[in-house]
C-alpha cells in the first residue's frame, strides 16, 4: 500500500513501544519495592512525611488488614470521594472557581459524573467547556484522578501480596494509598506535566481568553492548569480530558511529539505491573508471560487498526471529486499526527482502559471500532491502573485451572493450589463484565430508551454499536465514547444505569481480586515438584494469550455480529 | 499451628504393630497436611470501624489539599517560568497587541483573501466543545462531504470537477484542528492570488516558508498552521 500512509512513522511507533518496554523492568522493580516497604531513593524526606501522615490517620504499616477490612477502608475512601464529587458538581455554581458561570449539574448527571470519575472511568455525559466549572475540575475531578488510580494500584499490590503471605492479611490500605501517591503518581505526574508544558500545553491561572478573529466576531479560548490535569489523567489511566475533544484538542495534545509522550505516560505503569509482580514474588521470569500476552494482543490490535484506517471507506464511494486518501482516513482525525501515531495513541488508550481519544472514534471505520471494543472486553491487555493486571492474574488463575484439568495435573500457581473457591471469584470478575454490558443494553432497547431503527442496515448497526460501546466502556471503566449522536445519553435513564454499571464494573472485580488474594494469603506455599506447570515459559505465554482471546471472543461474539460486523456487511 | 500430634516416641524401638499409625494418614506427595479450618480462620482486624471512618475522612482532606491545590499550584508556578508562551495558550497577537487567537485553535477564516482551515462542525465555537463527524457507514457522512465540497468549489473559484484534498474537506476530531496538510494549503493559492493580487509564485514561496517539518525526523507529518499563515499574510495585503 505504497503511499497509503506515512510508512516511516511506523518506526517511531515501534521505537516508542520498545522504550516503554525498556523502562518497564526498571520501573516495575521500583513499584515492587514501593509495595514491599523496601528502601527507596527519597526515603530521607518521604519516610518522615509518610510516618507523619500515618500518625495523623491513626494507622501504621505494621497494621496489616485482612481482605474484608481492606475492602472496608477502600469503600470508605471511595464512597467519601463519590459523595464529595457528587455534592461539588450538584452545587458547582455557588462553589469556588467558577469564572465562566457554569450552572449546577442535575442530580442524575452529577451522580453519573461522580461515579464515572471515582471508578477511574471518566466517561462524561456533559460538555466540559460549558457544563463543568474550573473548580469542579481542579478540586473535585482531579482528586479522583489521583485516588482512583491509587486505589487500583493498591488493590493490585494487596492481591499480589497474597502470593507471598501466609498470615491471611493483604497489607494496609491507607499505607498503600499514601505510598502510591507520594512515591509514584505525584512525582511522575509533575515531571509529565512540565514536559507537556514544554511541548505546548497550557498551564495557567487564566481561565479564558477572548480572541478576535480576522473575519470578525469573537472566540473564547479555554485555558487553565491543563497540563497538570492531563498528565495525571493519562498516568492514572483515567482518561478524562480538560477539553471535551480530550487529547484530540490541539491545546491538550499540540504535536506528534506530545502525542507519543502521552502514549509513554499511559504505558509506563501498566507495562511495569508484571515486573512489580515478579519483584514482589521474587521470581523474575514470571513477568514475561503477562508482558508477552499484553504485547501480542496490543500489537495485533494496533496492526488491524492501522490497516483498516488506511483502507478506503466504501461508505463514501459516491462522493465525487474527493482527493486521494493519504495518511489514512481523515474524517475525525487531526492533521498533525501520522496514521500510525494517531492509531498507537488510540489503541493504547482504549486497551489500557485510559479512554482518552486523540480522534473522533465515532468516525473510525467499523473494523477499527470493533478492535477498540475488543480491548474493553478483555479489560486486561494491559487494562486499567492496577486493576488491569489484577484481571490478567485472574485470567491466569482460570487458565491454569482449565489447563490443569486438561492435562490431569493439580492446578497450582507459584506453589499455591488453585481450588474451586479461587475459581468462583475469578469467574465472577469475568462474568460480571458481560452481565453489566448486556443486561443494561437489553433494558435500554426493550424499554424504548434508545431507538435502533435507522433508514438502513448500516445506520441501525451503527446505532446498535454506539449503545453497545457506551455500556462496554462504562463496564470496563474505560471512558472512551463514540459520541455519534445516535442516541441521547444525557437522560436520567442513561445517567443512572450508567452510574450503576460503572460502580458494579469497578467494585465487584476489585472485591474478587482481594478475595483471591485473601485465599492465597491463607495457603502455605508448596515446593515445586515434577507435576508443576512452568508458568514462566513461552508455552504458557501462548496458552494464556489464546485463553484470554478465546474467552473474551466467546463472551461477546454475538453482540459484535449484530453491531460492527453488520455495519461492515451492510456498508459494503 | 498444631495440626499434627507429636510422634509416639515410645513406639520407636518396638518392631511390633503400631496402632498409632492408623491415626496419621500416610503422606501423599503433592497433598498438604490437612489444616482444618485454616481457610476460614478469623484474623484480628487492624482497626476499629470508628478509626477507619476517621482515617478515611482525614485521608480525603489531605488528598484534596495535595491534588486540588499543592499540585496544580506548583506545576503552574514552574510552568510560567520555563515556558510562559506555551503555558499561556500559544496566543497570537495583531501588531497592536490585541489577541487574534491561539496557534492551536482554528478559526473561521473563510474570506476569499485568506487560507481556510478544515471545516468545523461547531463553527469553531469552542464553548460547544467538539462534535463527532458522522460514522463511516452513516449516509449523513456522504451528504456532509458533498455539501462541504460544493461550498468550497462555489466560493473557492475552483474549476468544475477539481479534485480537492480529502484532508481539507473532512471534518476533524477536535472540530478546531488548526493545521492543514501542505497540499490543502497549496490548492487554495489560485483563489488567494485572485483576491489579493499577489502572484501565484510569490504565494507558493510564502506557503512553503510556513510548512512545519517534523522536529524529530518521522515523528509527525509536515503541516501548516493556518492562523499563523493568515496573520503573516495580512501585512502583505495591507489589511
Amino acid at each position: 500500500m505504497g503511499g497509503a500512509f506515512e510508512l516511516q512513522s511506523l518506526g517511531d511507533v515501534i521505537l516508542l513501544l520498545a522504550l516503554a518496554l525498556a523502562a518497564a523492568p526498571w520501573f516495575g522493580a521500583y513499584l515492587g519495592r514501593v509495595y514491599m516497604d523496601r528502601p527507596l531513593p527519597g526515603d530521607l524526606v518521604l519516610t518522615r512525611i509518610e510516618s507523619g501522615i500515618y500518625r495523623l490517620l491513626g494507622t501504621s504499616p505494621r497494621r496489616s488488614m485482612p481482605a474484608g477490612e481492606y475492602m472496608l477502608a477502600l469503600l470508605l475512601v471511595n464512597g467519601g470521594m463519590l459523595a464529595f464529587l457528587f455534592f461539588f458538581f450538584f452545587d458547582q455554581s455557588a462553589l469556588p472557581l467558577n469564572p465562566t458561570s457554569v450552572p449546577n449539574m442535575s442530580w442524575d448527571l452529577a451522580f453519573h459524573s461522580a461515579s464515572s470519575f471515582t471508578t477511574n472511568t471518566d466517561y462524561t455525559h456533559f460538555t466540559n467547556e460549558s457544563q463543568i466549572s474550573f473548580g469542579a475540575i481542579i478540586i473535585a475531578w482531579q482528586l479522583a484522578l489521583f485516588l482512583s488510580a491509587a486505589t487500583g494500584l493498591a488493590v493490585m499490590a494487596a492481591m499480589i501480596r497474597g502470593f507471598v503471605r501466609k498470615d491471611g492479611t493483604l497489607g494496609n490500605f491507607y499505607v498503600d494509598m499514601v505510598r502510591t501517591i507520594l512515591r509514584v503518581l505525584l512525582p511522575i505526574s509533575i515531571v509529565g506535566a512540565l514536559i507537556l508544558v514544554l511541548l505546548g500545553v497550557p498551564e495557567t491561572y487564566t481561565a479564558t481568553v477572548i480572541a478576535h478573529p480576522i473575519t470578525g466576531g469573537s472566540q473564547t479560548i479555554y485555558l487553565g492548569p491543563v497540563a497538570s490535569f492531563q498528565s495525571m489523567s493519562l498516568l492514572g489511566t483515567n482518561g478524562g480530558g480538560w477539553y471535551s475533544a480530550n487529547m484530540a484538542s490541539p491545546l491538550a495534545n499540540p504535536s506528534a511529539v506530545s502525542n507519543l509522550f502521552a502514549v509513554f505516560i499511559m504505558l509506563l505503569i501498566p507495562f511495569s505491573a508484571p515486573f512489580a509482580f515478579a519483584q514482589i514474588i521474587r521470581r523474575k521470569g514470571e513477568a514475561w508471560p503477562f508482558v508477552g500476552t499484553v504485547l501480542i494482543v496490543l500489537v495485533v490490535a494496533l496492526g488491524l487498526f492501522i490497516a483498516f484506517q488506511a483502507a478506503t471507506n466504501p461508505g463514501i464511494a459516491t462522493v465525487a471529486n474527493l482527493g486521494a486518501q493519504t495518511n489514512g482516513y481523515p474524517v475525525g482525525q487531526e492533521t498533525r499526527f501520522s496514521l500510525p501515531e494517531a492509531s498507537l495513541f488510540q489503541v493504547v488508550s482504549v486497551y489500557g482502559n485510559v479512554g482518552a481519544n486523540n480522534m473522533a472514534i465515532g468516525s473510525v471505520t467499523p473494523v477499527a471500532q470493533m478492535v477498540l471494543l475488543f480491548g474493553m472486553f478483555t479489560q486486561s491487555t494491559p487494562g486499567g491502573e492496577g486493576t488491569g493486571f489484577g484481571m490478567l492474574l485472574l485470567f491466569a488463575v482460570l487458565a491454569i485451572f482449565v489447563g490443569g484439568l486438561m492435562v490431569g495435573r493439580t492446578p497450582e500457581y507459584l506453589g499455591k493450589k488453585i481450588e474451586t473457591s479461587h475459581l468462583k471469584w475469578a469467574a465472577l470478575a469475568l462474568l460480571i463484565h458481560p452481565a453489566t454490558i448486556l443486561i443494561p443494553f437489553v433494558l435500554s432497547v426493550a424499554g424504548g430508551f434508545v431507538d435502533l431503527n435507522g433508514a438502513n442496515l448500516p445506520t441501525t448497526a451503527h446505532n446498535f454499536t454506539s449503545v453497545l460501546y457506551e455500556f462496554t466502556s462504562e463496564s470496563a471503566n474505560n471512558g472512551s465514547a463514540l459520541s455519534t449522536g445516535a442516541f441521547n445519553d444525557t437522560t436520567p435513564f442513561f445517567n443512572l444505569v450508567g452510574a450503576a454499571v460503572m460502580l458494579i464494573g469497578r467494585f465487584v472485580p476489585i472485591w474478587a481480586m482481594l478475595k483471591v488474594g485473601d485465599l492465597f494469603a491463607r495457603q502455605e506455599a508448596l515446593p515445586p515438584n515434577s507435576g508443576t506447570l512452568r508458568t514462566s515459559s513461552g508455552t504458557f505465554t501462548v496458552y494464556l494469550t489464546l485463553f484470554l482471546i478465546i474467552t473474551s471472543a466467546l463472551l461477546f461474539l454475538p453482540v459484535l455480529a449484530m453491531g460492527p460486523l453488520a455495519q461492515i456487511v451492510g456498508g459494503m | 499451628m498444631s495440626g499434627t500430634p507429636p510422634a509416639p516416641v515410645a513406639a520407636r524401638p518396638s518392631p511390633g504393630p503400631i496402632p498409632v499409625v492408623l491415626a496419621v494418614p500416610p503422606a501423599v506427595p503433592g497433598v498438604p497436611p490437612p489444616t482444618r479450618g485454616a481457610g476460614r480462620r478469623r484474623i484480628r482486624p487492624a482497626h476499629s470501624f470508628g478509626t477507619h471512618v476517621r482515617a478515611a475522612l482525614l485521608f480525603l482532606v489531605l488528598s484534596v489539599l495535595v491534588s486540588g491545590f499543592a499540585y496544580p499550584l506548583f506545576v503552574t508556578e514552574v510552568a510560567q517560568v520555563i515556558d510562559p508562551g506555551a503555558a499561556n495558550g500559544s496566543l497570537l497577537h495583531y501588531p497592536n497587541g490585541t489577541v487574534a487567537g491561539s496557534s492551536l485553535i482554528a478559526q473561521n477564516t473563510s474570506a476569499p483573501y485568506l487560507f481556510w482551515a478544515r471545516p468545523s462542525l461547531t463553527d469553531y465555537n469552542t464553548t460547544l466543545g467538539a462534535a463527532t463527524p458522522p460514522g463511516p457507514t452513516d449516509p449523513a457522512l456522504g451528504a456532509l462531504l458533498n455539501e462541504t465540497l460544493s461550498y468550497m468549489r462555489a466560493y473557492g473559484n475552483f474549476t468544475v470537477n477539481a479534485s480537492l484534498p480529502f484532508w481539507w474537506v473532512a471534518p476533524s476530531g477536535s472540530s478546531v484542528d488548526p493545521d492543514l496538510t501542505p497540499e490543502a494549503v497549496l490548492v487554495q493559492i489560485p483563489r488567494v492570488s485572485e483576491a489579493t493580487n499577489l502572484s501565484i509564485a510569490y504565494l507558493t514561496a510564502f506557503v512553503n516558508d510556513h510548512i512545519q517539518e517534523p522536529v524529530i525526523p518521522f515523528v509527525g507529518v509536515p503541516y501548516v498552521d493556518v492562523l499563523s499563515l493568515d496573520l503573516d499574510l495580512l501585512p502583505l495585503i495591507g489589511r
